[in-house]
């Protein structure tokens, strides 16, 4: 990521249509380089340690990972609901520019669509270590009750990576079939079709964006929705992880969007990430209010069903994460993003973006973690169902307390590198500049 | 498993019959009634859960929790104390939390309420341990492990990757048998039958001493009804 921080402002090569100078982007590349070796070979090592893990999970069972009966999600919960909001962030801030005539944003709209799509391909991969059988995942489509929320998300997250998959393509096929590649299945680059492919593309934004919103609310559902957890039963769910999701979005568009410049696969000016920065700023800004509201509303009868995970989050166990997330995820990047000298300074919008980013990944945990450890039943005290794991002091009566384990670890990076992986190739193949139309 | 005799069957006929369910209504709807005032919090229901459904160590479908802040310690109560348990198995709720969460439908209602679990169908993803407000399901989460060689059971074993949970000892009722923990409790703290029939022993506990059920107000509508201790036991005379 230092790399793409570099850039000092306004030397990166700017827009043609902007300025009327030749444009610099590299045509797609077909031969390899030495650092992009590099990078992919790491990354299939990563991989290939993810994979390994996951083989040794396998054989053993979950009880490799620290989940146990009380704590009974756990990390991969985690990245799952984090990846979904990265997809969905990305496309809503991708669409709602198409659509609301942000057209500032269109330099990096088809980087925008790939990361979506990338993203929720890794989420839906991430269910997999997850559940205790992968090899019935085929009962989700032959046994569905659609009664469950999760039932739901999967049918959400399908149609949603279809319609990313037809997004990422319309938008290639013109330059694809330029270039004569098979991946244009047949597809000219006529003047008619370029037109064709404009309202296409605005029809496809019309689609996505609420597919993204909906993907995002419905994960949001799988935890909103229980009574049997007072953190998480909110109507707030929603909005707080559509918020979520815009924030964590587009702190990754901006991280994407600077590596991708270095490396000339896009063309834009500074000014872009400088608005990219602003729209960041009043992202967290609402989140930061929904965030507030929900613990004030939770935390102000003072205890209870409801009462009791808030105070455990303001100063218990989990305070640290929670304190993190504010000041970290929130008010820093919110700061830094304020100021306007601070915010054309692609170093600190950067910073910023990877902060919001980290911050709402603790967030994440925060509900995952913080929902589920608390006994629901009156009278906790007696022997945990499961494993007890020794965590300190009080380890015996209820062990609540969850750290992934190192299998855990692995399996995620080997997702992440996967993911990586498959952006890379395609960012690398792929025509990725927009080309600018009137 | 027809050669297995079930613990059942290796008492007298005077024992056995103190076991049996007796009339029902038509449309028995099942139901059981604990009587806090009774529970020693032996854990004797627990252990023989554990051998009857063929529950791996480290796994209780049935457990003991105690009311208090400790686990078998007296609580405070009016300046007095008190000590009292809170057994906890699956409440076979009316309108259950899992069931409506399972994505695949491996855990359902069946037609006459009991909620029961197909383990060859469960995929595993526990989003039914995250939905029960009891938090009495347990997870196979490494390969099943059991303090003998042979199985127990008077069940199916559960494999690796799948939840299970209380069935009300389902194998037993169609022989007229109460579920093991019922039959086998030396305070008699546990009592099963017909809630359909209002003049069965359950209805008539639940009418006449109070019979609560836990978390009520989240609508879950348990048919495990707990009976309040009727006093405070204290310490001085
Ligand atoms: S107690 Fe829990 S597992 Fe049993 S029926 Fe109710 S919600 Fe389901
Ligand atoms: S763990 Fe099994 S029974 Fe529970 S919700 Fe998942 S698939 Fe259904």
């Amino acid at each position: 990521m230092s790399a793409a921080v570099g850039s000092g402002p306004s030397v990166g090569p700017v827009d043609s249509a902007a300025t009327g100078a030749p444009v610099t982007v590299a045509p797609a590349q077909r031969t390899v380089n030495r650092p992009l070796a590099l990078w992919l070979g790491l990354l299939g090592l990563g991989l290939l340690i993810g994979l390994g893990a996951w083989a040794y999970q396998l054989s053993q069972g979950l009880e490799v990972t620290n989940m146990r009966n009380p704590m009974m999600w756990g990390l991969y919960i985690t990245l799952f609901m984090y990846f979904v909001g990265l997809s969905a962030g990305g496309l809503i801030v991708a669409s709602a520019g198409r659509l609301f005539g942000a057209g500032g944003l269109k330099p990096i709209v088809r980087l925008a669509v790939l990361e979506a799509t990338v993203a929720v391909l890794l989420a839906a991969i991430f269910v997999l270590p997850d559940i205790g059988r992968p090899d019935r995942a085929w009962h989700l489509f032959r046994y569905p009750n659609f009664h469950s929320p999760m039932m739901w998300d999967i049918t959400i997250i399908v149609v949603y990576l279809l319609i990313s998959l037809t997004y990422t393509w319309i938008y290639a096929r013109a330059d694809l079939a330029r270039r004569g590649s098979w991946l244009a299945l047949g597809t000219k680059a006529s003047e008619a079709a370029q037109k064709r492919d404009e309202r296409l593309k605005l029809v496809l934004a019309g689609v996505g964006l609420p597919a993204a919103i909906l993907l995002h609310s419905i994960t949001a559902w799988i935890f909103g929705l229980q009574i049997s957890r007072g953190f998480w039963y909110t109507a707030l769910m929603a909005p707080l992880f559509i918020a979520s999701a815009l924030v964590s979005g587009t702190g990754l568009m901006i991280i994407l969007a600077l590596i991708a410049r270095r490396t000339r696969r896009v063309a834009f000016r500074d000014t872009l990430i400088a608005y990219m920065g602003k729209l960041l700023a009043i992202f967290v800004a609402v989140e930061a209010f929904l965030v507030f509201s929900e613990m004030l509303t939770a935390a102000y009868p003072g205890a209870g069903f409801e009462g009791d995970p808030v105070a455990r989050l303001l100063t218990g166990r989990y305070a640290g994460f929670f304190w993190f997330e504010v000041g970290a995820g929130l008010i820093i990047p919110f700061a830094l993003l304020v100021v306007p000298r601070l915010r054309r300074n692609l170093r600190w919008v950067a910073v910023a973006s990877v902060l919001a980013m980290v911050g709402i990944f603790v967030h994440r945990l925060n509900i995952v973690i913080n929902g589920l450890s608390f006994a629901t039943v009156p009278y906790p005290p007696g022997v945990p169902v499961g494993t007890v794991q020794p965590v300190g002091t009080d380890s015996f009566a209820l062990s609540l307390f969850y750290y992934p384990s190192w299998v855990e670890w692995l399996v995620a990076l080997g997702v992440l590198c996967f993911g990586a992986i498959v952006f890379t190739v395609a960012a690398w193949r792929l025509p990725l500049r927009e080309a600018v139309h009137g | 498993m027809p050669d297995k005799v079930s613990p059942i069957e290796a008492l007298s006929p005077a024992s056995r019959s103190y076991g049996e369910i007796g009339p029902v209504s038509a449309e028995p709807r099942w139901a059981m009634v604990v009587d806090q005032e009774r529970c020693v919090g032996c854990w004797s229901c627990c252990v023989i859960c554990k051998s009857e459904n063929d529950v791996p160590l480290g796994m209780w479908w049935n457990r003991i929790d105690t009311v208090g802040d400790a686990l078998d310690t007296p609580y405070r109560e009016q300046g007095e104390l008190a000590m009292h348990w809170l057994p906890l198995a699956c409440q076979h709720c009316e309108n259950p939390a899992c069931t409506r969460v399972c994505p695949v439908g491996a855990t359902y209602s069946r037609e006459d309420g009991l909620v029961m679990q197909d383990s060859g169908r469960c995929i595993g993803c526990r989003y039914c341990l995250v939905a029960c407000p009891y938090g009495v399901r347990v997870f196979n989460w490494g390969r099943p492990e059991r303090p003998t060689e042979f199985h127990t059971g008077m069940v199916e074993p559960r494999p690796l990757g799948t939840m299970e949970k209380c069935t009300f000892c389902v194998h037993r009722l169609p022989d007229g048998q109460v579920p093991s923990c019922v039959w086998s409790c030396p305070g008699q703290a546990r009592i099963f039958g017909d809630l359909n029939d209002p003049q069965s022993r359950v209805s008539r506990l639940v009418r006449e001493r109070g019979g609560y059920q836990l978390l009520e107000e989240r609508g879950t509508d348990p048919r495990v009804f707990y009976l309040p201790p009727r006093r405070k036991r204290g310490l001085e005379p």
